[in-house]
């Protein structure tokens, strides 16, 4: 108990001084217009958590078809949803950097198609589980749709972005198989990357624990 | 204060803020929990 305490206040230092170093200890990367390459340090965690979100529904999905335990069904449900959240934060500021960049916040280029249908099977993934009154059949349809959902996700996230021309700039390991960014980047971006994935994992936590106690009180109303 | 120390202390707290949300949240399903 004591130890996670210290770690939620970790993680609030943490982030702080990720925030702080990637305004001041970090130059403007080259081929960057002024300032924008900085929003990189956030922009990407918000994606990698998105796909990680979005894996770890998949996993608990597959998890509830096996055991049918209601908790794997919390699971997939709290993990789709900050899954969503974190992937609308990423076309936010990936908008913001298109703005900064391209002079428009909306380009249609190859990432930002791609990111609005993976937001849209995911949106139907929520309006899924909203639909279907019984439990127990909106867990089992729900688990079939997060599993089938997540095929979708390399394509989009991965493939997809690489087989068209596009606007976006290089990901951190680019298609040469290289990180070009110079180091004091390198190590404020896996900060980052750490200090959000400690964050979903305490966001996620929180959401399975709301949701048990709902699911227990629904449970002692039937 | 420039641009980006404007930017900067934004982010900040917005990130407090945050923090001081979900933290209250967690605190709150504990006692929920017990």
């Amino acid at each position: 108990m004591r130890g996670s305490v210290i770690l939620k206040w970790l993680l609030l230092v943490w982030l702080a001084g990720v925030i702080l170093a990637a305004f001041f200890y970090v130059h403007p990367a080259e081929g960057f217009k002024g300032e924008s390459s900085r929003i990189v340090f956030f922009h990407v965690p918000m994606a990698w958590i998105a796909v990680l979100a979005f894996l770890i529904s998949c996993i608990a999905s597959v998890m509830y078809l096996r055991r049918r335990d209601p908790k794997d069904d919390i699971r997939a449900s709290v993990s789709a949803g900050l899954g969503l959240l974190f992937a609308v934060l990423a076309t936010v500021t990936g908008s913001v950097f298109a703005k900064i960049m391209w002079g428009a916040y909306w380009n249609w280029d190859p990432r930002q198609t791609s990111i609005t249908i993976l937001l849209l099977i995911y949106a139907a993934y929520l309006a899924l589980r909203g639909a279907v009154a019984d439990p127990e059949r909106r867990a089992a349809l729900a688990a079939v749709y997060a599993i089938l959902a997540f095929v979708t996700v390399p394509f989009l996230v991965f493939v997809v972005p690489r087989i068209y021309w596009s606007l976006h700039p290089d990901t951190i390991i680019n298609t040469r198989g290289t990180n070009e960014f110079d180091s004091r980047y390198t190590q404020v971006l896996m900060a980052s990357l750490a200090g959000f994935t400690g964050l979903y994992i305490w966001l996620y936590t929180l959401g399975c624990r709301i949701e048990a106690i709902r699911h227990r009180r629904r449970q002692e109303v039937l | 204060m420039n641009d980006l120390m404007g930017i900067a202390l934004v982010t900040l707290i917005i990130w407090v803020g945050l923090f001081a949300y979900v933290y209250r949240l967690d605190r709150k399903v504990s006692r929920l929990e017990d």
